[in-house]
């Protein structure tokens, strides 16, 4: 069995679903970005000293509680595909998907931890949770973090904390972000307005798949841009306080729907439903809409035969790398629409 | 005013500095208070020291501490490599490239000093300077408002604070 195939024999922990506020946020995701000491950043080192810092830091996370038995995933053992796939299960930034020579995955089985050695920084360590989780996830990572400090020593200076390649890290060198769903905000118009109102607060908002993407299915990402100045408990509980904003906004939205186009509403989504338990060809952004719609009806109460888990694993499933894993060969996109509608149906219609 | 110090400079810095509960007024350039240790005043406060920095070029002398150097001499990476990719070499270029990182930094996250987590063998020696930074601003403010006592109080704290760092093995 490939490193690849272990991985994804265990279904990743944060797809369950059940974490508070599952449906409308998705996932909480906390990285910290750290760097050894004394050693040339990654973007400028050659191979002798990615090397070393990728054995170095592969020994330390092999000695954590946390991280002891973690599978270990060289970028250079696997294929393009692979490492897409990898990007797809959001455990690998797309940066390394094209530079991957020297770079290593760490993560354990359920891809809550993970480790991504020598992308931008010589770490990127990353929890990964369901739901309304940073402080859960926040201090599952301080842990790991802590541990690593002892043997690895990171570079840091008094003034300025934690020392990154990029500005834009420097300090805690900790971003928060969540996944969320708004197709409330999105329906009556006041995303703008949100969005607008939570970049005042210094928080960034994209499309689902990070930097440059497109909104699909009316997830978005917000994350923290500021990592300088602030304390990481101030940076975990400001983010989960906006959050917890934008979700009463995303309520309040949904209940005058209902309260002004109850029967639009739910044809919507049962239709939405209809097409995904029957359609035969369905795109990638066909699907998410519909997606969207069903599981707008979950939060609603509307449809209640379907698992937000199983929507979850959908999601994920219906990436393209995923789709050509499943039927072990490269495909173009117009038979990928075809497996993509044969993978819905087979789980929406199983019960 | 002219500094009082080496009397050629013009003074640009002006405080009340209490030794021993005596009160006495300075009027410094800021290469003398530099000198003297007085220039936390300025180093307390970015905006203010890359004002004088401002000045002192202005005046037309060859400013030689805010020029910046070639490159990190620890990684080779060039200053304006780093405006290039927006990626610095390593650790060291913080420090080399300081004086042009700080405008940078306050202008992408608003400030320029890290208040979070603090790895667990440095954290005596970054709480004890946190602990001097929080008694300093207090020290400026009790000087403004005159209340002179106050002030000898926390110089004598902050130097009691100071002279405590005896780890031998830090750095």
């Amino acid at each position: 069995m490939s490193v690849i195939d272990e991985l994804l024999s265990v279904p990743a922990d944060w797809l369950r679903g059940d974490g508070e506020e599952n449906e409308m946020v998705l996932s909480c995701r906390v990285r910290l970005a750290r760097n050894l000491e004394r050693k040339p950043f990654t973007h400028i080192s050659g191979a002798e000293d990615l090397r070393d810092i990728q054995g170095e830091i592969k020994e330390a996370v092999a000695g954590t509680a946390a991280m002891g038995e973690a599978l270990v995933i060289d970028m250079d053992d696997i294929l393009e595909t692979e490492r897409m796939l990898l990007a797809e299960r959001r455990l690998l930034s797309q940066e390394m998907v094209q530079k991957y020579q020297n770079r290593s995955l760490l993560v354990n089985r359920g891809e809550g931890v993970s480790v991504m050695v020598n992308e931008a920084d010589h770490l990127r360590m990353q929890v990964l949770e369901s739901g309304l989780s940073a402080r859960d996830a926040f201090r599952i990572i301080s842990a790991l973090d802590d541990e690593l400090d002892e043997h690895l020593g990171f570079a840091f200076s008094d003034r300025l904390g934690y020392l990154t390649a990029c500005t834009t890290n420097v300090g805690t060198g900790l971003r928060v972000s969540a996944m969320v769903h708004l197709p409330g905000l999105v329906h009556n118009n006041d995303i703008r307005q949100v969005i607008d109102g939570l970049r005042h607060v210094k928080l960034t908002v994209r499309g689902s798949y990070g930097e440059g993407s497109e909104v699909m299915g009316n997830f978005f990402q917000i994350s923290n841009s500021i990592t300088l100045g602030h304390t990481e408990a101030d940076t975990v509980e400001d983010m989960e306080s906006h959050l917890k904003k934008v979700l009463e906004f995303e309520k309040k939205a949904r209940e005058s729907l209902l309260r002004e186009a109850r029967s639009l509403l739910e044809d919507k989504i049962w239709r939405s439903y209809g097409i995904l338990k029957s359609a035969r060809l369905v795109s990638p952004k066909e699907a998410m809409g519909l997606i969207s719609a069903v599981r707008l009806g979950i939060g609603l109460g509307i449809v209640t035969d379907v698992a937000l888990t199983d929507l979850n694993e959908i999601l994920i499933m219906i990436q393209p790398m995923h789709l050509q894993r499943l039927h072990d060969r490269a495909m173009k996109p117009e038979e990928r629409d075809r497996i993509r509608a044969d993978f819905i149906r087979s789980k929406l219609n199983k019960q | 005013m002219l500094c009082q110090f080496c009397k050629k400079r013009e003074a640009t810095i002006h405080f009340t500095n209490v030794i021993n509960n005596q009160v006495e007024k300075i009027h410094s350039c800021p290469l003398c208070a530099e000198e003297r240790g007085f220039d936390y005043l300025k180093k307390s406060n970015f905006e203010k020291d890359h004002f004088l920095a401002g000045l002192m070029n202005l005046s037309g002398k060859p400013e030689k501490v805010t020029s910046a150097p070639d490159c990190c001499p620890n990684c080779g990476l060039t200053f304006h490599a780093f405006r290039q990719t927006g990626r610095l070499g390593c650790s060291n270029c913080y420090e080399v490239f300081n004086r042009q990182l700080l405008p940078l930094l306050r202008s992408v996250h608003g400030n320029t000093r890290h208040l979070g987590k603090v790895p667990r063998k440095l954290s005596p020696r970054v709480n004890r300077k946190r602990r001097v930074g929080e008694l300093k601003n207090e020290l400026k403010r009790a000087v403004k408002e005159e209340n002179y006592e106050r002030a000898a109080e926390l110089r004598d704290e902050i130097n009691a604070l100071q002279n405590s760092s005896p780890p031998p093995e830090e750095e």
